[in-house]
């Protein structure tokens, strides 16, 4: 799976959190943060963490999730590695 | 009993969730033109074998103009609600169950009419004291679901499990959207809880601890509810849904089920007046206590006497009318009018059961009957008691009892205080009663402003 893919992926399941002005989800890159760039409450992080697994098919590990970034390539990374892990 | 003196209290504003009901002039005119709100639960019907009563009074998230955004993992689990009328933020609407949500809805229609500014609904001196009977059902039916069923993580069952279905997630939500300083608090009390929130929060005022209260009670549409009471047999069976609640009358078999939300804004007597506040009512005295018998369920005749004094706090004055719990079961509502008449008298007042006409919302009944009660002081008229064609011309059994010390005429004798529709006379004090199970008894008296 591409990484662009990926990101595109992403955003679609960004769009389905309410929280998210649409506006920030236009010009996203490797390098946006989800906190400090999108404004996403660290209450929706959860959300956002069960919506990927289900868009992608994937379960994180609890410390995956731990240890998780707050930025796109953080959740990008993660994802290819799961996915590697199989 | 000793009256603690305290500060007056006034009722400056209304809102609520009323099933059928547009808002709140819509819920005024019918109930004065006499009509029922009670429907066929769909909810339930879709369940048909699996239950016993089939009508409620309900109100749906299209009725309230939200859209439930619904999990696409589990189809039956509410990941959030859309306001379409943009009136809470989606940040609000993210830690609500719909209970919380009409709540706050109904806060900011109580707010718009107490006229409070921003300064006033944000100040330290603003309380929020609301509840609930119940749980958040329909939250916590897939929470569970997902982890003991399905094996899911706990993140699956949701991030705001805990805030959506905290026992004050009412007050909780209420008091961040409008970010007052004061308490935030909630009262449980099973079907008292309504009035016993409003109750307590009236004392907060009283004693000065407080200037304002957002305060009331709520019961939010869930069929784990309707399920518990149907379970125990008590729901009302066999009429058309406008007939099933019929307290008093001969032929009732239960209570039905019902939900929604009242939300009033209270505020100190004084400051009201000197604002020019438009005073819908004024809070006299709020009395509760315990049947202290042993029963759980069982209503208590010497428990409502006790209730009866302390509400009256020493005054003969009868009140014009008295809103009665009247549920609809064949116990409650027999005890309750013999303890009525026993308190006031065969006559002088008259008795309103607003429950015949949109039944028994639980922890949300005391809060929106007490709005009925704000309704009929309003309209000076008395709201009826629907489905009591016949009333018993036989004695009650336990009044046969040789210990029984309460009136000993039958039910039928009192039906000149039990209005069949609803009728137009000067009403100048009311007393609400509610009760719980648990022995719990509420009781309120509420005048006219006299300006």
């Amino acid at each position: 799976m591409e990484r662009q893919e990926i990101i595109d992926g992403l955003i679609e399941v960004l769009k389905t959190v309410r929280m998210i002005e649409p506006e920030k989800l236009v010009g996203v890159t490797e390098e946006t943060d989800f906190l400090a760039d999108m404004s996403v409450p660290s209450s929706q992080m959860i959300a956002i963490v069960a919506k990927v697994e289900q868009k992608f098919d994937i379960e994180f590990e609890d410390d995956d999730i731990d240890d998780l970034g707050s930025t796109v390539k953080d959740v990008v990374d993660l994802i290819l590695k799961v996915k590697a892990r199989g | 009993m000793d009256n603690i003196p305290g500060r007056k209290v006034a009722v400056v504003g209304m809102g609520g969730a009323f099933p059928t009901c547009k808002d709140l002039s819509e819920f005024s005119s019918k109930l004065f033109a006499n009509k029922s709100l009670i429907r066929t639960f769909d909810d339930a019907m879709a369940y048909e074998k699996q239950v016993r009563s089939t009508v409620a009074g309900f109100i749906t998230e299209p009725e309230m103009d939200l859209e439930v955004i619904w999990d696409p993992m589990e189809g039956i689990y509410p990941e959030t609600y859309i306001d379409k009328l943009n009136r809470i933020p989606d940040a609000n609407l993210a830690t609500s169950d719909v209970g919380s949500i009409w709540s706050m809805l109904a806060a900011q229609n109580a707010i718009k009419m107490a006229g409070w500014s921003k300064d006033l609904v944000q100040s330290e001196r603003t309380g929020v004291v609301i509840g609930s009977g119940g749980s958040a059902n329909v939250i916590l039916r897939t929470g569970w679901h997902n982890f003991y069923v399905y094996g899911r993580k706990t993140r699956h069952s949701g991030g705001h499990t805990v805030d959506r279905t905290m026992t004050y997630r009412e007050a909780a939500n209420v008091s961040v959207l409008i970010k007052n300083k004061g308490v935030c608090e909630t009262i449980s009390s099973a079907c008292a809880t309504g009035l016993g929130n409003i109750g307590y929060a009236y004392r907060l005022i009283k004693y000065g601890l407080q200037d304002r209260a957002i305060t009331g009670g709520v019961e939010s549409t869930s069929l784990e509810t309707f399920i518990g009471f149907d379970g125990m047999m008590v729901l009302s069976r066999g009429f058309s849904p406008e007939e099933s609640s019929r307290p008093f009358d001969m032929a009732r078999n239960g209570f039905v089920c019902s939900f929604g939300a009242g939300i009033v804004a209270l505020e100190e007597y004084e400051q009201a007046v000197a604002r020019g506040a438009d005073i819908l009512g004024v809070i006299d005295e709020y009395f509760n206590n315990s049947d202290g018998d042993g029963d759980m369920f069982y209503p208590s005749f010497a428990g409502q006497q006790r209730l009866w004094k302390g509400v009256m706090a020493g005054s003969n004055e009868k009140p014009d009318v008295v809103k009665v719990h009247g549920t609809s079961t064949p116990s409650g509502d027999a005890i309750e009018l013999l303890s009525v008449i026993d308190a006031l008298g065969e006559d002088g007042y008259h008795i309103s059961a607003p429950k015949s006409q949109f039944g028994h919302m639980l922890g949300g009944a005391g809060a929106v009957e007490f709005i009925t009660a704000l309704l009929m002081l309003k309209e000076q008229k008395v709201l009826p008691c629907l489905n009591s064609p016949n009333l018993n011309p036989e004695l009650e059994t336990f009044q046969k009892n040789p210990e029984w010390k309460g009136p000993m005429k039958p039910l039928a004798a009192y039906r000149h205080l039990l209005p069949q529709e609803s009728f137009s006379k000067p009403i100048n004090s009311i007393v609400c009663l509610n009760y719980g199970f648990g022995g719990t008894n509420s009781a309120l008296k509420l005048s006219r402003y006299d300006k």
